[in-house]
């Protein structure tokens, strides 16, 4: 048995505290990033479709979402079998659903979009949900929340008539990238 | 000054364990992983995991994923109990020097 001083002690305790809060934030990307890729991977389909059929878009994104949703249950039972925690339960998808609710009663309710303007209101909407989170649960969030909310606006107001597969590649490839570089990390 | 668990003592041990810790119950964490998060080499790694097993404080899984081997590595119950009496016991020490 060892006898130590208390800075000796304060120096274990914030090792335990950085370690601890290392694993939270790896554990967090980990199980995030196989959600993040599977959005990617929805958003880039979505976009893709909605240039090819732009009369069916409505359609198409009400279908992404709910193949999203569906998807992040299964990513998030993947998780829970390797990691025994769950990324995507019932609280995450009534936060989702209300987040959805919100946006439907800006862009419909308050006020009329064009297909472009809701084309670029929602990325940039879903992108200022993980700048936010990502204050809490780390840098690579912010990152990616920012970088594909500023790359949203420039196709706005820079790209003409390739808006939508413009956003296929930077809403759709900057989530798979973004889910992959966060993988790695 | 008070005495405690030499076995998490270690600095690297402690980290192991604090990791460990961090993640539910059922939750382990792979060799890979660990040896990112602590920080730590192959070897150095293996020694302290097998310390740490050999006082009942972890678990070592060994499996095969495709011909990959993979080494998962959990908190035994307990490990849990002991690596929590050992930061009560890092509070006790501080709270008594401020005393």
């Amino acid at each position: 048995m060892s006898r130590i001083d208390p800075q000796q002690a304060a120096s274990a305790l914030s090792d335990i505290d950085s370690v601890a809060r290392r694993v939270r934030q790896s554990t967090v990307y980990q199980l995030s990033s196989l959600l993040i890729v599977m959005w990617g991977v929805l958003v880039f389909a979505g976009n893709i479709a909605s240039f090819l059929w732009p009369r069916s878009a409505g359609y198409i994104w009400i279908a992404v979402d709910v193949a999203g949703i569906a998807g992040s249950f299964v990513v998030s039972g993947f998780g829970r079998t390797r990691t025994g925690i769950r990324s995507f339960d019932v609280r995450m998808l009534t936060a989702f659903l209300l987040f959805l609710a919100f946006g439907f009663f800006c862009t419909r309710g308050l006020a009329h979009f064009t297909p472009r303007q809701l084309a670029t209101f929602w990325p940039i909407y879903f992108m200022l949900a993980y700048t936010l989170v990502g204050l809490w649960v780390g840098r690579a969030f912010v990152a990616i929340g920012l970088g594909i909310a500023a790359l949203t606006l420039a196709g706005y107001f820079l790209i003409g008539d390739w808006f939508e597969p413009w956003m296929a590649l930077i809403n759709g490839g900057g989530l798979i990238l973004g889910g992959l570089w966060m993988r790695r990390n | 000054m008070a005495e405690f668990d030499d076995i998490i003592h270690q600095p690297l041990r402690l980290k192991i364990m604090a990791a460990l810790n961090a993640l539910p119950a059922t939750a382990g964490l792979e060799f890979s992983r660990l040896k990112k998060l602590t920080g730590a080499t192959d070897g150095n790694l293996g020694a302290h995991i097998e310390t740490l097993a050999k006082a009942g404080y972890v678990a070592v899984e060994k499996a095969f994923v495709g011909k990959k081997p993979r080494t998962t590595v959990t908190t035994t119950a307990a490990g849990r109990v002991a690596f929590a009496r050992h930061v009560a016991t890092l509070q006790e020490i501080i709270a008594g020097a401020a005393r």
